[in-house]
């Protein structure tokens, strides 16, 4: 398990830096354990000001930013960064789960939203898809590992094997393929690949990525996409 | 606060007195009398005025004619004629229709008659005016009186005393007097009565408001059999209390609903981690332990979540998003969705008809209300049977969305409940699940104003969701 974890880890020499803005003392030291075990760089700040000092400072990969801060709330926060210019990208945690509060959050210039409670496994893999954002999205082909996407002509091909995929699946590749090695949780696929913000009964993103999986591995083959337990579905890429 | 002693000490009862004057002055009834008394003492002066100012006129008319006749009939005397009769008549009948008379010589120096001066402001010319004398017998006195020439180079000035306008005047006081203020008694009266009457029914009502107040929401507001405009408003407040009585109740319903449901997944966790710290040394079994609590605890995560969710759906606030949503694409969308489910657990999936229409309303809601009705329609169907979704428009143009399956059912007298919090039929009990798609539905087909019916397939067999939405305004 923890080798798996270590893949989604940066191999570069010098860590991410992250900052978090929580007021929530044990909250706040969980999520600072959690990202220094997986070698962050994680600087804490518990109010309002205090975050936007920093982040107005230092050189930041990542914001992860509470709404409701004492003295400064988070939204004003995150309205004043961008005010300034400052272009690091922004996780919104909230204990407001409504979708209102939702897109609020997303409008004030966040990058990402997450409500209050979720899963470590979560929030890590939040924070790793804003560090890891697909650059360029005008290519035409896309060519990961054995897998080759034609973005016009929307035809998959898996070492020169044509896949037969529907609309959908050839859309939950695609964003896969973007983020090779990369934990993607079923909330990230949900709200990214159908844009849906509801949780369904039943896990449907496991049934769609079961079917793609049939799809894009023979027997004989080695799996690409594999289950990250207690997180969700990884496209994992042979060296 | 220092407390005010009145003079005598009597200050306490004397003060409830004057509270209750002031309560009765307060209420509307009484100020309404008092504007009213107000109006009608107003038109009633004014009445007596008219009358009075008709029948001074009338005299005044009467009286000229009068004096012109007399004048001309004592003018055409000779002048000892006219002496006698000026004697005579001090002393007769005549008197009554003419109070003043007086012959005066050429220099106006008084021959005859009850004027001994001539009277200012009187030229000779025949015309009558109001002036003042002083005749002989009695005082200071207005007349109306003319002065004319008679035979001999003398002057005659006769005038009628103005004590019949008076009389007139003292009987329309007096008949003022006696029909305004026995009517303004009787009026300010009823007044109060009125009043006090109101006084007591907003009494009566504070008591139940306050008894409402301290708890008893069982309590009402008497009404009574007046059916004014005060028992239409008690009859308002009793609508409201028992709509927030059963608000209340169904709160209360929740509230241990929540508890129940959430204990059960609560206590798995708390037994497994307990045995799990107690039996096992093996790091494996421990670790299935926690992965076990995690996921029990998500599982009431998920019910709070949903139950949040349905806070949110029961105000209104997400109405401000509505737009039209075409029923035809949103469906297509939701068979696409959940086409490999169905085919997982052996199902077929399938879009029967679509009208196409579209309906006012929140996408993602509409979205997530077909979709748990597939979902349940999926979970409640065995292997080998039949979901399928169509879009209709009943004759009154309404819309409906009709989600089938071939599965267990619901037994009619459980269809009214599945739609409450947590309602499981004792069929499903073993199914997974918060308990909570239905009543998401119950709740977002409530914010677009559409119904939900339950039903069965032609044979009696299966379940038949329909919800029907409010037929578009015509255009």
């Amino acid at each position: 398990m923890f080798a798996l974890m270590s893949a989604s880890i940066p191999s570069a020499p010098k860590p991410s830096r992250i900052l978090l803005v929580e007021d929530d003392a044990p909250i706040a030291a969980e999520i600072v354990a959690e990202l220094t075990a997986r070698g962050y760089d994680v600087t804490h700040a518990e109010t309002g000001p205090a975050g936007l000092d920093l982040a107005m400072g230092g050189a930041f990969d990542v914001l992860v930013l509470d709404r409701l801060l004492p003295e400064l709330d988070g939204l004003a926060v995150l309205a004043r960064l961008r005010a300034e210019a400052v272009r690091t990208p922004v996780l919104v945690l909230s204990a407001l789960s409504a979708v209102d509060d939702r897109v609020t959050g997303l409008k004030a210039g966040g990058d990402d939203y997450l409500a209050k409670p979720f899963a470590m496994e979560e929030l890590c893999a939040r924070i790793e898809a804003l560090l890891r954002r697909p650059s360029d999205t005008r290519e035409t082909e896309l060519v990961v590992g054995p897998i080759e996407l034609d973005l016009i002509g929307r035809v998959a091909r898996r070492t020169g094997r044509s896949l037969e995929l529907l609309p959908r699946e050839f859309r939950l590749l695609e964003y896969m393929a973007r983020r090779p090695n990369q934990v993607l949780t079923r909330d990230m696929l949900l709200e990214d690949v159908w844009h849906y913000r509801f949780i369904p009964q039943t896990n449907l993103v496991d049934v769609h990525i079961g079917k793609l999986r049939r799809k894009l591995d023979t027997p004989d083959e080695v799996p690409l996409i594999q289950s990250i337990r207690g997180a969700g579905f990884m496209l994992r890429i042979p060296e | 606060m220092i407390p005010v002693r009145g003079p005598g000490g009597g200050g306490r009862p004397n003060g409830t007195v004057t509270g209750a004057l002031a309560a009765l002055f307060g209420t509307a009834t009484f100020r309404l009398t008092i504007g009213s008394t107000a109006i009608l003492l107003a038109v009633t002066l004014l009445q007596f005025s008219l009358i009075y100012w008709r029948i001074t006129a009338y005299e005044v008319e009467r009286a000229d004619r009068l004096l012109d006749r007399e004048a001309a009939l004592m003018a055409a005397q000779s002048p000892a004629d006219l002496l006698e009769q000026l004697r005579l008549w001090q002393t007769n009948d005549l008197r009554l229709l003419i109070t003043a008379a007086g012959l005066f010589d050429a220099d106006r120096r008084p021959l005859g008659g009850n004027l001994v001066e001539w009277p200012e402001n009187l030229p000779v010319d025949g015309a009558i005016r109001e002036i003042t004398v002083h005749p002989l017998d009695q005082g200071v006195r207005t007349i109306r009186a003319e002065a004319l020439p008679v035979h001999g180079g003398r002057f005659l000035v006769i005038g009628r005393g103005l004590r019949d306008l008076q009389q007139l005047r003292e009987i329309t006081l007096a008949a003022i007097e006696t029909a305004l203020i026995p009517a303004m008694l009787v009026s300010l009266g009823a007044g109060a009565w009125l009043g006090r009457r109101n006084l007591a029914r907003v009494g009566r009502m504070q008591r139940a408001v306050d008894a409402i107040m301290e708890g008893g929401l069982h309590e009402r507001l008497p009404v009574g059999r007046s059916g004014d405009e005060m028992a239409r408003l008690a009859t308002s407040v009793n609508r409201m209390l028992e709509r927030l009585e059963h608000l209340l109740d169904e709160i209360r319903g929740v509230g241990d609903d929540i508890a129940h449901d959430l204990r059960t997944p609560l206590a798995r966790v708390r037994a497994g981690l307990d045995r799990a710290r107690l039996r096992s040394r093996d790091p494996d079994v421990l670790l299935g332990a926690v992965d076990r609590a995690i996921a029990d605890l998500d599982q009431c995560f998920g019910i709070i979540t949903a139950l949040l969710r349905i806070g949110e759906l029961e105000n209104d606030r997400r109405r401000g998003h509505f737009g039209a949503v075409p029923l035809r694409e949103l469906v297509s969308e939701i068979i696409e969705f959940y086409e490999p489910l169905a085919e997982k657990a052996g199902q077929t999936l399938t879009l029967d008809r679509t009208a196409d229409l579209a309906v006012s309303g929140d996408r993602e809601l509409l979205f997530e209300l077909v979709a748990n009705l597939v979902d349940n329609a999926i979970k409640f169907t065995p292997h080998g049977g039949h979901v399928a979704i169509a879009v209709l428009q009943r004759p009154n143009r309404q819309a409906v969305l009709r989600v089938s399956d071939t599965g267990i059912g619901i037994p009619v007298a459980e269809r009214g409940m599945v739609m409450q919090r947590f309602f499981r039929s004792d069929k499903s009990r073993h199914i997974g699940g918060s308990g909570l798609g239905l009543s998401l539905v119950a709740a977002i087909a409530r914010l677009h104003d559409a119904t939900v019916q339950i039903g069965s397939g032609p044979d009696g067999t299966g379940t038949v969701f329909e919800i029907a939405f409010p037929a578009p305004a015509e255009t």
